[in-house]
């Protein structure tokens, strides 16, 4: 857009800010509040209580005072309109706290300004009262389908000289403005509030209430009322006292809808930014004001969504040294002119908005440069492809599982999970689902991230009918199986299996693995497929063209289905295999364990993520009673897992299966415990002893302030792994970290008993070969400011440089080094397949250790401390610093 | 002595052997009130008494001085050095015992101790020091003929600039026995145990690393005796603590040094330090050389290495991660109470709702004019919300949120003396956190070096093994019972003025206060 356009555009602003009844201009103290959030699309319309589960599996990131949904691309039919009304039209809805006034309201800003397709007052339950989870009632919805009429937008267009905008783009502008002199009237100018716009733009809605969000699915009766994009929030507002959701998320602007998850450390200044440009709050909420700084920089400076991105969360650092030098240009232009409108602080914003003219639809992510906030990407592609945003992967799990109910195309199983590197070269921090129609007008997402490189995905694209009914199982393979059975040897049976799954077909598997859940049945068979089933769904082996995903899926039903046949508690008879079923029905029937039993199994399906009734503390009360081995399955992102066991907890091992919580194994002090999956936040706080080993990924703040144990994680770690650990941790993560490696890392001398993690940077490819990651370690920051400890990098391409470092050198790794990492390595290949020689294998040669990795361990700097004996390393080996010396 | 420990059955309830095995008998130590003389023999002096070669040995002043500043010991020709710092000065001329006067050979003079001009500083006057070492010797408020202006400071502002509205006589006739200040400290009603402390402050955070161990044990020890609590601060917890579990916080800070689930599970509440009031912004920091080997072992981090400790919780960012902070907390010990130790920003009435929310039973605002010699000046002077702005600021927004009455509010944060806990209570706090007051108890001078080379001279706030070796436990810990008890009396007494059974009839009251800048009244005499 040319800068008179622009500069129109903000005069005209200008004129109505000060038309406006009291002055905008007042400023008000922001409110304050938390939150959690998930966002889905779909190419096919999916229905409401899709986003109900995950909702309310993410109650305990809200506090029932605020919820809201969003929903993009209708099928016109369910709205009772017409497919041309459905594309052409505005689609406003506004929330009467005073239906009384709803007339007024109509006459004054509604029935002049447009030619009304039709209006609907949104159903509602009768009485607000029986829906759990409403705090007040919430508001009457009417939806108006509306053309701004022609002599309006005539006269519009010639007051404010708008010679340089579009005519749709004037309509925007003028429905924008409608709603701004709307809500100045009948929300933000009263003490009590009695209406305000909710949403503004085609085909797109969004609700908000006092309570939690899925009580919207029930309140307003749209539990089946389909949509290709759904976007959902439960705020955790810290005021106490709210009676209208004014407040709540998502916050609208023309055609777009945003979550927030964060808190913004500079609203005022983005405030000034805005008001610099006549734009002025009306909600006093950091969200409202993210809204507006989207809506500005895409309809007032026309900013491709790149731009947008960058202006929202810049890149910096060593990640900007890396753009390409015309980017670094393009960037910094965009960086002079609106870094004071950048949000600053913690902040990850969903955005939801539908592209009218192209008839397509986009869902994104953005998370700020430091990535303070959690999220979790996820697609899942196929027939009917899903993607997904959230800040909790079981809410992704939640809602998989959901759809896959009503649509057994949709795998339960992502392709793939991921999380975005803040203001990065490598993703920009930002990922973006389009939904854009093909050539026969059917809805197709892809993904890429903010410089438009589409997501890889897995190559396999072989799907299971998960609708079809399970085979009898072939002979050859009956026989295979039972003979691989017979020594009750789990590799075997793993051998056996892994093998057959790349040339069988899915009829096949699904009949093997029926067959092996019958097997369980028999003498001392129970752990033997539990052992198998869980190295299925551990290791990365061959499938040929199958799905991955779809692979998992089944795995993990088959240890579901053998998890769920052990004895009950309230079960008779023999606990075979030293295995007892407890859940949460049968909790309260919780005893020492008794005869040979050995292993308590918890199916945490209905437990709550925390406090007395949650199953965390089921396992700690088991432990006091006596129990010692624990496998927990059916976890729906249950917080706490491990903890509160105490010190010297040496001989406890906890299996975990499917979607374990926040804060597992913080504060261990010599149990065992493994996760069969990814790992979420704020995992092995404070660990003291014992050992963690992570058959996936691992979240935010991974092991914070740690002072032992051994810890092997197959995948990456998230932002911030190991801030503040000291004593001795031993670490091994095979893939690599956002960034923040070991910042303030104290763990003594490394060679004497200290600390240390090996970072590997590697994954393994769709065939299950281990290859190495494009750049062993992205991020800008690496061991900054350690005093102690050591990270061993593999790399052997010396990919990692000085400007990466902080406090810290490169040393010589030297023989006592290997000797003291070997150990660990050896332990990584025995759980995870990892050879040894494979690492030290690069190109298809053989190296030396010292040629494949590379040791980062502080250096004294004058700042922290003078020169004391028994430093951690001797100056000689020190080959570069921070400073490039 | 009435002790409101939760009965033994309770605690023990739903821990893991592996504690239980560790539990150590508890340390009884009886609220005794002892003489605790000066650690040394010439204390500093308010006046400095001169005793010239025209003085004949003639006795006089020692017999008139009913301080018995003088001293000529038995067997002795020669007086000794004069006890100046039980001397009241020129205040003897109104009693006829001004030795200078009555010296028959004018051997005697007497000057204002140079020192008082470089004693202390405008929050801590240098009377305000010599006043509370007075307490920490007797265990009663100083006697008036000392002349010290103790009850307030000479800063210009804050407290210093608030006194009470006192009416001309009691309304009630009380008499001190019947009043009551204890506090109670979980109000959640959340089934977790009811924590009763009998006088409405406990000890604040140090940690062993800015302090040495006979500071956190002597603060300890007197906490046991006036059952109320102190508190681990952010550098471990002592295995020598062990018999003072039962009256210490576990303090949760930002580096987590130390923290481990059995110091979380042996004490019955745990507190999160979000951030101090003396430098909100920053984590905690204890310079290299005060990171000696037993410290660093403690917090095994690398000897001589400073720690800084970040800002804020990394884990916690908003406040849905505050309450997953306090549930981990609560999950681990099914008994504690917690407690959120946060600064003064504007919006300090918004954590403090947040933190009500989240779940915690005490929510503690630590103001600015607090923190050691080791919070930068740059950060104590200049960052937050002066402390009795906070307080009533959070105070009133709690009303009005209507959980006022299910939360514990505790201020902190520079204040010394009893009539400060007291104005702190009256703008709207239910109790108080203590900390430089009980240093210059064991003889802090304020002179503000603690963080520099190994730290205090007075062997307070330093772990070097030969400073802090200059006082015993024994005697620490009686400095500051006896601090706490006139604190008490001084309490009593204002109540009793007031014609109040409990100090909780004082919370809020602050009808009751004037500020000598912004209302109209005029400070009366006492």
């Amino acid at each position: 857009m040319n800068r008179e356009t622009i500069g129109q555009l903000l005069l005209s602003r200008k004129r109505l800010a000060g038309e406006l009844q009291p002055a905008a201009t007042e400023r008000k103290v922001e409110e304050e509040g938390g939150c959690g959030v998930v966002g889905l699309c779909c190419s096919e319309p999916v229905a409401a209580r899709h986003i109900y589960e995950p909702s309310r599996q993410m109650h305990n990131r809200g506090n029932g005072k605020g919820g809201g949904i969003a929903a993009l691309g209708f099928i016109p039919e369910q709205l009772g309109v017409s497919r041309e009304v459905l594309d052409k039209c505005y689609m406003i809805h506004v929330a009467f706290l005073d239906t009384g006034i709803r007339p007024q309201l109509e006459d004054k800003y509604i029935k002049p300004n447009f030619n009304v397709a039709t209006t609907q007052k949104l159903e509602t339950l009768d009485d607000w009262t029986t829906v759990d989870g409403l705090e007040a009632k919430p508001p009457d919805v009417y939806r108006y389908f509306v053309r701004v009429k022609g002599d309006v937008l005539n006269s519009f267009v010639k007051a404010n000289g708008f010679t340089g905008l579009t005519r749709d783009e004037a309509r925007a502008e003028f429905v924008n403005q409608n709603s701004i002199r709307l809500n100045q009237e009948y929300y933000a100018s009263l003490g009590e509030q009695k209406a305000f716009v909710m949403s503004e733009g085609k085909n797109i809605m969004i609700l908000k209430v006092v309570g939690y969000a899925e009580a919207i699915v029930k309140y307003y009766k749209i539990e089946e009322l389909c949509a290709h994009v759904w976007i959902a929030h439960q705020r955790f507002p810290t005021k106490g006292r709210v009676w209208h959701p004014g407040g709540a998320h998502p916050f609208g602007g023309i055609n777009a809808a945003l979550v927030h998850n964060g808190d913004f450390a500079n609203y005022h200044s983005v405030c000034e930014y805005l008001a610099e440009r006549h734009i002025y709050p009306q909600f006093l909420t950091d969200t409202e004001v993210s809204i507006l700084m989207f809506d500005l920089l895409e309809r007032t400076y026309h900013y491709p969504l790149e731009y947008i991105i960058e202006a929202l969360a810049p890149t910096s650092e060593l990640d900007f040294d890396r753009l390409p030098k015309d980017k670094q240009a393009l960037y910094r232009a965009v960086q002079a002119a609106h870094i004071h409108g950048s949000p600053d602080g913690p902040w990850f914003f969903i955005i939801a908005r539908s592209l009218p003219q192209k008839g397509a639809f986009q869902l994104m992510g953005i998370t700020d440069t430091a990535m303070l906030r959690p999220q979790v990407f996820a697609f899942c592609d196929g027939e009917v492809q899903v993607g997904l945003i959230a800040s909790e992967k079981q809410a992704i799990d939640a809602t998989l599982l959901s759809l896959h109910a009503d649509d057994s195309r949709i795998c339960p199983v992502a392709d793939r999970y991921w999380n975005a590197r803040g203001g990065s070269h490598t993703d920009g921090g930002a990922f973006i689902f389009d939904l854009e129609p093909d050539k026969s007008g059917r809805l197709r997402i892809s993904c890429s991230d903010k410089f438009g490189t589409p997501v890889p995905m897995p190559t396999g694209g072989e799907a299971c009918d998960f609708t079809a009914a399970v085979a009898e199982v072939a002979g050859h393979i009956r026989d295979g199986l039972k003979q691989s059975f017979e020594k009750r040897s789990a590799a075997d049976i793993f051998e056996y299996l892994s093998g057959g799954i790349r040339r069988w077909s899915f009829a096949e598997i699904r009949a093997a693995l029926a067959y092996l859940i019958e097997l369980a049945k028999e003498p001392k068979g129970s752990s033997a497929a539990i052992e198998a089933l869980t190295l299925l769904n551990d290791r990365r082996y061959p499938v040929g063209m199958k799905k991955r995903n779809h692979i998992l899926y089944l795995v993990r039903s088959a240890l579901n289905a053998v998890f769920s046949g052990l004895t009950k508690f309230d079960g008779n008879g023999p606990a075979e295999g030293g295995y007892r079923l407890i859940d949460h029905g049968t909790r309260g029937l919780l005893r020492p364990p008794q005869n040979n039993e050995t292993t308590l199994v918890i199916d945490a399906m209905g437990f709550d993520p925390e406090g007395e009734g949650c199953d965390a503390t089921l396992l700690m009360d088991a432990y006091l009673k006596g129990w010692r081995r624990f496998i927990s399955f059916n976890c729906i992102g249950q917080r706490f897992i491990g903890c509160g066991l105490g010190p010297d907890s040496d001989g406890v091992t906890i299996e975990v299966y499917d979607s374990s919580g926040d804060y597992l194994a913080s504060g261990i002090d010599g149990m065992t415990i493994t996760v069969h999956g990814n790992a979420q936040d704020q995992v092995g706080q404070i660990i003291k002893r014992g050992k963690l080993v992570i058959h996936g990924d691992v979240g935010q703040t991974f092991m914070y302030g740690a002072k032992g144990g051994s810890i092997y994680v197959m995948g990456n770690a998230a932002g911030r792994p190991l801030i503040n650990s000291v004593g001795r941790p031993r670490v091994v993560i095979n893939g690599t970290c956002l960034d923040f490696l070991g910042e303030s890392f104290m763990a003594g001398d490394v060679l004497n008993g200290g600390g240390f993690v090996i970072l590997n940077g590697v994954t393994f490819d769709d065939e299950g070969n281990l290859i190495a990651l494009k750049e062993p370690y992205p991020g800008s920051n690496l061991f900054s400011l350690a005093s102690g400890g050591a990270i061993y990098i593999r790399d052997p391409r010396q990919q990692v440089v000085w400007q990466q470092l902080n406090g810290c050198g490169f040393y010589r790794m030297a023989d006592e080094d290997w000797e003291l990492i070997l150990p660990y390595l050896e332990e990584n290949e025995r759980l995870f397949g990892i050879k040894v020689e494979e690492l030290l294998t690069v190109d298809g040669k053989r190296l030396n250790p010292s040629e494949v990795y590379r040791k980062v361990a502080p250096v004294r700097i004058a700042a922290l401390g003078k020169k004391i004996e028994g430093a951690v390393v001797t100056e000689t080996d020190l080959l570069t610093v921070s400073t490039g010396e | 002595m009435a002790s409101s420990l939760v009965p033994e059955k309770i605690i023990k309830e739903g821990l893991p052997d592996s504690i239980l095995e560790t539990m150590v008998p508890q340390a009884e130590v009886q609220r005794v009130i002892k003489p605790a003389p000066p650690r040394y023999r010439n204390e500093i002096a308010k006046y400095i008494i001169r005793r010239s070669a025209d003085c004949k040995l003639c006795g006089k002043c020692a017999e008139i001085c009913p301080q018995g500043v003088h001293v000529l010991k038995p067997g002795y020709k020669y007086f000794a050095a004069p006890h100046q710092n039980v001397c009241i000065g020129p205040a003897c001329k109104d009693t006829g015992h001004y030795c200078v006067d009555l010296c028959p050979n004018k051997a005697l003079r007497m000057v204002e101790n140079p020192m008082m001009k470089v004693l202390g500083d405008y929050r801590w006057t240098p009377d305000l020091i010599l006043a509370t070492w007075k307490m920490a010797e007797t265990g009663a408020p100083p006697p008036p003929e000392y002349g010290y202006e103790y009850e307030c400071g000479n800063s210009g502002g804050g407290f210093d600039r608030i006194r009470f509205k006192f009416p001309a006589r009691p309304p009630v006739e009380l008499s001190p026995d019947d009043i009551d200040t204890s506090l109670e400290l979980n109000r959640r009603n959340d089934g977790r145990p009811q924590i009763k402390i009998d006088v409405p402050w406990y000890g604040g955070g140090m940690s062993y690393g800015s302090v040495s161990n006979v500071t956190q044990l002597s603060k300890a020890s007197a906490a046991v005796a006036f059952n109320t609590f102190t508190c681990t601060g952010e550098g471990g917890y002592m295995e020598r603590l062990r018999p003072y579990d039962d009256h210490t916080i576990t303090q949760v800070a930002t580096g987590l040094f130390g923290v481990r689930e059995e110091t979380i599970q042996r004490v019955r509440i745990v507190e999160f330090k979000y951030a101090q009031g003396a430098k909100p912004g920053l984590g905690g920091h204890l310079l290299a050389d005060k990171v000696t080997p037993s410290v660093a072992r403690m917090r095994e981090t690398v000897t001589g290495i400073s720690l800084f400790s970040p800002f804020p919780f990394h884990s916690v960012y908003s406040i849905e991660d505050h309450k997953k902070h306090m549930d981990w907390i609560k999950h681990i010990n099914r008994h504690a109470l917690v407690s959120a130790k946060v600064s003064t920003p504007s919006d300090v009435d918004m954590v403090a709702v947040g933190s009500y929310s989240a779940g915690a039973h005490i929510v503690h605002l630590d103001g600015g004019y607090g923190g050691t010699g080791a919070a930068p000046d740059i950060a104590k002077k200049n960052i937050a919300m002066p402390i009795e702005y906070a307080i009533i600021k959070v105070h009133d927004f709690l009303t009005r949120e209507g959980v006022r009455d299910r939360i514990t509010l505790i201020a902190s944060g520079g204040l010394r003396n009893a009539h400060d806990i007291a104005k702190a209570i009256a703008l709207g706090a239910d109790g108080v956190v203590v900390g430089t007051g009980e240093l210059v108890a064991l003889g802090c001078l304020r002179c503000a070096r603690c963080e520099s080379g190994r730290g205090c001279p007075r062997g307070i706030a330093t772990t070097d093994a030969e400073l802090q070796g200059q006082y015993t436990v024994e005697w620490g810990s009686q400095r500051i019972i006896n601090l706490y008890n006139a604190w008490r009396i001084e309490l009593v007494e204002i109540l009793r003025r007031f014609g109040m059974r409990r100090v909780s009839e004082l919370r809020g009251r602050t009808d009751l206060l004037m500020h000598l800048d912004y209302s109209n009244d005029t400070e009366q005499a006492r």
